[in-house]
């Protein structure tokens, strides 16, 4: 079954499309990610799931858990929005208790304890929201927006200004989430977390859908044309070799793309040349990387971007 | 409805568990009533030093006479009595005869004036040669002048007027061979007692009529109006700041995720309309003790108090459902404030009529007006306020039309709210805020 359906929706602000005929279907009990360069519509998109936004009138629709969105909001979605917002004077304890209430939530003393137990942070409850830090508020808007077990859960930008141990308690809690059976949407900027975490992955550009799928298969349409290779006593630029389309520099690490059809061995041989070689391996093209040749100025000086959907057609 | 209720008690508890809150019922009827206050406090806190009057008598014979009243006056009328003891609460006017040295009146009047200059003395008076005669048919002629340094003091003026008048008017009768004695006794007036209706009890017995009381049938009206303005002032002014702070702060986003927008402001409106009613009904109890403790405990309006709270409910829902349109559409203080500045004149404008309403509360001006809905919470409580009060249609007119507006008010502000709460930027034109309300 899948928990979202949408079907070539658009949605326009004074004339901008921020949404373009987009479709998309998230399947019950994934983690989709979405990831797209700011502006490019993720949120409006989480928003019309949300139906905090209503798509343009004549577009396509969004059925969420079976629903159509013209209908009251939902009980049983929990959203966390990009920008956090929490009512500063509020104690921890009443602040969760209302937004479990606002859910619909009726016996949520234990849901309360269990979570800020979970998130370390019981010690907190009878403290008001002002005085939190900004990783400790964005835990309680996680568990405001979480508590009242939602079976869809969408979070718009969860893990950002996270540092790294409260990211992997929100990490596990969220993958808790998807064991005991909720469906996971979020939006990040965080490729890394994208490829590990999500069973789908869902890229969106000017409005337009220009990625959707898992990562194996994403990978898999842009073949094995990326070399990661350490060259520990070179510092020059590898660009001026043959067959290179680009370099990355990531200092330690040098990611080459090279031009479809040439023989790894050659650019080995020629790396040779260049320095004694540490590491060198041939692998598919990372989602940092996919991302860039889509969104980076490079692809946009060449292109506007295609629809995924036009792709396919063609 | 549960979740309106949700947010509707969240609101309430925001407000009213706060130290402001606490403040400001403490402070605002300190505020209101503060002048009145001061005054009372201060209203023996008078400069007791003598008053010195120069008196130029140009007909020679008023002077003793003058002299006479002022002490009668300084020995007997500027006193009170304090724990046995005489207090002096006025000061005492030394009258000084100045006899003309010079016949250039300029001169007279000049080396006058410098004495007043010099605070020798506080004023002078001039009694005219011909004051007495009664020959000059002209009222304008001035035939008594009072100079002085100190315009707003006028004290003395009212004061001496009354016994160089007197003695005046007793020597024309003198002269006219008339009995002084009988003619002031004969032209004696009668002060006119100011009574309202008698009315029957319930064992058939007519009541006696009951002195009106003129400050407090005007004291009474008024402050039921400026509590009616205040407790409206309370419940829907914060609005605007809690909704634009709630749409800046993205909280809206939040709730708007499980509350629908409709019902997000009704609660915020239905809190604050609880806020609104708590605040009035302490001081509607706070007034009646205060009230019946002072002794006029049949001053209180008691048969208003449930109009009272009806019209301060709904013309909470009213303002407080625009405030919060203006708060949604809004992006900053300073554009709030700007499209406030009109909504908070329509508040205040029963302010500048209310004089006209309590003076003739069932004149058509007076019934027309507190029939409009705006205003009528103000000023229908003014016009129920001042006895015997008004028909009981008219309040219930106002109600209906107080409700229908409250409703559309209400309507109106929902659609503006659903777009606005989630807009950020530039607030939306009155063409477009318009607009937003057409297509919902």
């Amino acid at each position: 079954m899948n928990v979202v359906e949408i079907d070539h929706i658009t949605k326009t602000f004074s004339g901008h499309r921020a949404v373009d005929g987009l479709s998309l279907t998230v399947p019950e009990g994934s983690i989709y990610g979405f990831i797209g360069p700011n502006g490019s519509g993720k949120s409006t998109t989480l928003r019309m799931i949300m139906r905090i936004y209503y798509p343009d009138t004549g577009s396509g629709k969004i059925l969420v858990l079976g629903q159509h969105v013209h209908g009251a909001a939902n009980d049983r979605i929990g959203y966390l929005p990009e920008e956090r917002g929490l009512y500063k004077k509020m104690k921890v304890r009443d602040a969760l208790r209302f937004y479990a209430e606002i859910q619909g939530m009726r016996d949520y003393k234990s849901a309360i304890r269990h979570w800020l137990e979970r998130m370390e942070l019981s010690d907190w409850a009878d403290k008001k929201i002002e005085t939190l830090s900004k990783g400790m508020a964005q835990k309680i808007q996680f568990i405001s927006a979480v508590i009242a077990k939602p079976s869809l859960v969408i979070l718009d930008e969860p893990f950002s200004g996270l540092d790294p141990v409260n990211m992997d308690v929100l990490r596990e809690a969220v993958l808790e989430l998807r064991r005991e059976g909720s469906t996971i949407i979020f939006s990040t900027h965080d490729m890394g977390v994208a490829e590990k975490m999500c069973d789908y992955i869902f890229m969106i550009f000017k409005g337009k859908k220009v990625l959707d799928g898992t990562l194996d298969t994403l990978k898999d349409e842009y073949g094995q044309d990326t070399i990661r290779v350490i060259l520990p006593d070179h510092n020059g630029n590898l660009s001026d070799m043959e067959h290179v389309e680009k370099v990355t520099d990531f200092g330690r690490t040098q990611e080459l793309r090279i031009v479809p059809g040439t023989d790894s061995q050659q650019i080995l041989a020629a790396l040779m040349q260049r320095g004694r070689i540490t590491h060198f391996e041939l692998t598919r093209p990372s989602l940092h990387d996919i991302f860039v040749r889509i969104a980076g100025p490079e692809a946009q000086q060449v292109q506007p971007p295609v629809a995924l959907e036009e792709v396919h057609h063609a | 409805m549960h979740k309106t209720f949700v947010i509707a008690m969240r609101e309430y508890q925001a407000a009213v568990r706060t130290k402001t809150f606490i403040i400001t019922l403490v402070l605002m009827p300190v505020m209101m009533g503060g002048g009145v206050g001061v005054q009372f406090l201060l209203h023996d806190k008078v400069d007791t030093k003598d008053k010195h009057i120069a008196i130029v008598d140009l007909t020679g014979q008023l002077y003793e006479s003058i002299n006479g009243a002022a002490q009668e006056r300084n020995e007997h009328e500027i006193f009170r009595e304090e724990d046995d003891t005489q207090k002096q609460i006025l000061p005492r006017y030394m009258i000084e005869q100045v006899k003309p040295t010079t016949t250039e009146r300029d001169e007279l009047l000049f080396s006058l004036s410098e004495r007043v200059r010099n605070e020798e003395i506080l004023g002078f008076v001039i009694i005219e040669p011909d004051s007495i005669e009664n020959s000059d048919p002209n009222p304008m002629r001035q035939a008594l002048s009072y100079y002085s340094n100190s315009p707003t003091y006028d004290d003395v003026l009212k004061w001496i007027d009354d016994p160089i008048n007197e003695q005046i008017q007793i020597r024309r009768m003198i002269k006219a061979n008339l009995d002084a004695d009988i003619v002031m006794r004969a032209t004696q007036k009668h002060r006119m007692a100011n009574l309202g209706l008698v009315e029957k009890d319930e064992d058939g017995h007519i009541t006696k009529a009951q002195q009106t009381n003129e400050v407090a049938n005007i004291l009474v009206p008024l402050g039921m109006m400026m509590l009616m303005f205040m407790t409206i002032m309370i419940g829907a002014q914060p609005l605007v700041h809690s909704v634009l702070e709630e749409k800046m702060q993205r909280i809206s986003e939040v709730l708007l995720g499980s509350v629908p927008p409709f019902q997000l402001m009704m609660g915020k409106l239905l809190g604050m309309v609880g806020v609104s009613m708590t605040i009035g009904t302490i001081y509607l109890i706070g007034s009646a003790v205060a009230i019946h403790y002072a002794g006029y405990g049949e001053m209180f309006p008691a048969h208003i108090v449930w109009w009272f709270l009806v019209f301060q409910g709904l013309a909470v829902l009213m303002f407080g459902s625009l405030f919060i349109a203006v708060g949604a559409a809004v992006s900053d203080l300073k554009e709030a404030n700007n499209v406030m500045t009109p909504m908070t004149l329509v508040m205040v404008a029963p302010m500048f009529v209310w004089m006209n309403v309590v003076r003739e509360p069932s004149s058509m001006f007076s019934t027309v007006l507190s029939l409009i809905p705006p205003v009528t919470p103000m000023l229908m409580t003014i016009r129920q306020a001042v006895p015997p009060g008004v028909p009981v249609w008219q309040p219930l007119v106002g109600v209906v039309l107080m409700l229908i507006t409250t409703v559309g008010c209400v309507f109106i502000a929902g659609r503006i709210f659903r777009i606005g709460i989630l807009t950020q930027g530039k607030a939306p034109s009155f063409r477009e805020a318009m607009s937003w309300v057409a297509r919902g």
